[in-house]
This record gives C-alpha cells, structure tokens and sequence, in this order.
C-alpha cells in the first residue's frame, strides 16, 4: 500500500518524488532522484537495489524504458515489482507486475507517473495525476505535494469499506547540485500527508535562510534574530 | 547549534552518522554516509557541496586528512565550517573553524568522533563519546542514539541560561549496500531527540518483515496482519 508521484519539471530540468504510504519510514525507500540524471521508484515488494541500480543506468545514458528492462531482467520476482522511471528528457517508464496486492497501477504521462497499490481504486492514481498537473508553473515540489494530497482526497489506501492510514511520507526534489534541494520526511505519523504538508510549509520559510547562511556565513544573521523576524510578520 | 557523532562498527565495519539540532528537517541535509567509503559531515554554516565532493574523494582513496585540505583550498569561507571525515578504516579528520559560534568545538574517541557548536559547553561531546561506548556490542544504530542522548542530557544546545530545543534529529547507517541499512527522521518536533528513539524502537520491530518482502515476496504476510502480530506480542 502506498501512492506516489514521481515529476519532472519541463522549464527547470528538476526532478522528484513525493510518497505516502502505510509502512513506516518510507523515505528510506524513496532516496531515488538525482540531479540532470532522472528520478525512479521501487515500491509493492520493494527490491531495495533497484533504485540505485537504475539512478546509475539513467546516468550513463540509457532510456526510462531501457533502464525499466535492465531492472526486469536482474530480478527473479519482477512481477512482486511496482516500478516508475522518469529520465532526463522526461520519459517516462512505469510498470505494475501481477503479484502486486490490492487495486493498483498507474497513470503516465510526459514528465511524471502517479503510481500506488493497495488503493480503493483507479480513480486514486487519476486524482494523483491531476493534483500534480493542476498549477504547472509552480514549484514542483508545490506540485508534488498537490499530486500526493489529491491521491489522500480521493480515497487512499485500502478497500471502499477499510481506508488505510498514510503513516509516513516523504518528498524530495534535486535540481542541479549533488545534494537535494528539497529533501523532507515523516517517518512515523497517525496522518502523514496532514504533518508532510505542515512540515514543508514551516520548512519554507526557513530554506532560504539556510541556503544563505551557508553561502555567506560572514555576518550571517542567528537563527534566533531570524525567527524573531518570521514571529513579526505572522503577528 | 547542532550536535553529531560519527561512528564505527569495530566488528563489522558498519559506518553511521547520529545528529540532532534546532534548525528543522538536518537529516536531509546528511548525503555523506556512504557504504565502503566513509562518512562526510558539514554543520555550523555547512558548504553544502563538501559532503558529496568528500563522499567522492574518500571513494578515489583520499584520506580524511587530504580530503580535510582539499575542503580548505576549495573554499574562501572554510573557517566558518565545522566538518568530521571518517573513512571505513575508522581514520578520521575534524575542523572547528574560529567563525564557528558559540561553544564549538570536537573530540574523537574509540571509533567515533563527537563534533558539535552552539553548545553549553565541552560536557556535551564528552556526553555523546559515553553514550556511544556505554554498549559497544549493540548495533551500531543503537549506540548513535545513546550518543544523541548523552549529548542532550549533559546540556545539549544553547547557553547555561537559556536551552535551545532539538528540533530535528537523524540517524544513518550503512553496511554493504548502496541503500542505508538504517535512515530514520524526525523533521519538525519540539523534542526531537526523544521522538527519534520513539521512531528508531518502531523501525527496529518492522526492519526484518520489510527486508522479507523485498528478499522473498511470495511468501510475504500482508502488512495488517504482521501489525496485528505485532500488537498482540505487545498485548
């Protein structure tokens, strides 16, 4: 059980993922984005090697799609396998292998795949597609998080009479350095897109202050002197 | 303000990183933790561009003192930068560096070093290097907590007059793979440091299931039940 965007931003280049799902600590599965490389996924019975093994394919050249056969043929139980790739021309590969539990599948399209199992039905992968085609000149990972809520809007995880809990979620977005742009999780939470969302709003303000403070520490204001300021404006 | 340790597995190599400190979601700024290479961390006012180059110097076989040069002569604001390099030989190489605020400072014992600024004082790296040698036969995961937790309990961050929280904290490992074995979070919390063994205990119970039905899918239970496994155990 778990739903997931995986978006490239067409203008920018940008690549990342936002995730929500049952398991806990899902953001220890969803490192998987890489700068002017691609972003990949592995989720259902997740194999744990393929998101490294396709960041390195992506990166020496090959397609979403090659990169997807490279991962089918290096795997005896492939069809346990939920599995999207988006390379850096916004290609994008995506497949949903029998012994994947529950509804699932996914909705592809040039620059991104909504992709989940365990969901209540189809229409949760749809709503996934919308919520991140909504406002296509925002941030992407504005549009990443909408993708992911639109997913939780619409019903989720589980089975019309059983909803499923998001207990952990995460969402990363890599542009053009070797460390992420944006790289927020919840690992253990009763309702995990709610504290995902209340994460990245109370991170936004704060990140280009960090990003200064490293790239000109001379003079650079306190974090307290910093607060002060955000209370004020708040007020 | 934050405080970090880096440590070693003496007996099977594992390599980790332990950190907590006020500014919010610093695990998703920890990319130097690499299997069979080392671990790279850049706190106080972080270059954000050393952890990975580190990552990739150590990987070419630099070691943690020439790696520690190169940071220098790569950067004109090196003095602000507090940084702890230990390679997966346990070698290890620190720098406080003067434009560092507060009490600031390093100190390496058995197979670990403690770094951290914005202290109370001293106490609190002696606090993380007894917490991490308390029980050197646990998993490495383990030791790091207690280190967090000896840091915070022997005063943590701020000044005797005024305690500065944790809000955010984390915790990698890794062994022999390209994905952590551990990567835990907590991004926004009033106490962190206590969330994240709350995180870390609740990991530890899910860890062999989910690496299961990675390893071997067909005979995977669903989740709910090995959660109602879990719950009657606990019961």
């Amino acid at each position: 059980m778990t739903y997931t965007i995986l978006g490239r931003c067409a203008k920018t280049g940008r690549v990342g993922i936002g995730i929500a799902t049952f398991s806990i600590t899902v953001g220890r599965y969803a490192h998987s984005a890489r700068s002017m490389v691609g972003v990949t996924v592995s989720q259902a019975f997740a194999n744990e090697n393929n998101n490294a093994i396709a960041l390195r394919l992506l990166e020496q050249g090959f397609t979403a799609k090659a990169t997807l056969e490279h991962l089918k043929a290096n795997d005896e139980y492939f069809t346990y396998r939920q599995i999207g790739v988006i390379d850096r021309t916004g290609a994008a590969a995506a497949y949903t292998g029998p012994g994947v539990r529950g509804w699932a599948g996914e909705v592809v399209g040039d620059n991104y795949i909504a992709t989940g199992n365990g969901l209540v039905g189809a229409h949760v992968a749809d709503a996934i597609a919308r919520g991140f085609l909504a406002e296509p000149d925002s941030d992407l990972e504005h549009r990443l998080l909408m993708g992911i809520e639109y997913g939780r809007d619409a019903g989720g995880q589980g089975t019309a009479e059983e909803h499923k809990a998001e207990r952990s979620s995460a969402l990363l977005v890599y542009s053009r350095h070797t460390y992420p742009d944006i790289d927020l999780r919840v690992d253990l939470h009763a309702t995990a897109v709610e504290e995902l969302r209340r994460v990245y709003v109370e991170y936004k303000q704060y990140e280009a202050y960090y990003r200064h403070r490293g790239e000109h520490p001379r003079g650079a204001q306190s974090q307290e002197a910093f607060m002060a300021t955000l209370n004020t404006s708040a007020a | 303000m934050t405080f970090s340790l880096i440590g070693r597995c003496a007996r099977t190599g594992r390599l980790g990183l332990g950190i907590t400190t006020f500014s919010l979601a610093v695990g998703g700024r920890c990319e130097g933790v690499a299997a069979n290479v080392g671990v790279c961390k850049t706190q106080a006012f972080p270059n954000r561009t050393n952890d990975p180059l580190g990552i990739k110097l150590m990987a070419e076989g630099y070691l943690p003192a020439r790696v520690m040069e190169m940071f220098a002569s790569n950067d004109t604001e090196h003095s602000y930068r507090q940084i702890a390099i230990m390679n997966r030989d346990g070698r290890i190489a620190a720098h406080t560096g003067p434009g560092c605020r507060g009490w600031a400072g390093h100190e390496e014992g058995t197979d670990c070093v403690a770094f951290g600024n914005g202290l109370v004082g001293p106490q609190v790296l002696d606090g993380m290097i007894k917490g991490f040698l308390s029980r050197p036969d646990d998993a490495l995961e383990h030791r790091l907590m207690r280190a967090i937790e000896g840091g915070r309990d022997a005063g943590g961050q701020g000044t005797p007059d005024a305690h500065r929280p944790e809000r955010s904290a984390a915790i990698k490992v890794v062994d022999r793979r390209d994905y952590p074995d551990v990567d835990v979070r907590v991004d926004v919390h009033p106490t962190a440091v206590a969330e994240l063994r709350r995180v870390l205990e609740e990991f530890k119970l899910y860890e062999e299931f989910y690496r299961g039905r990675d390893t071997d899918p067909a005979k995977a239970i669903p989740q709910d039940v090995f959660v109602a496994q879990l719950k009657a155990k606990r019961a």
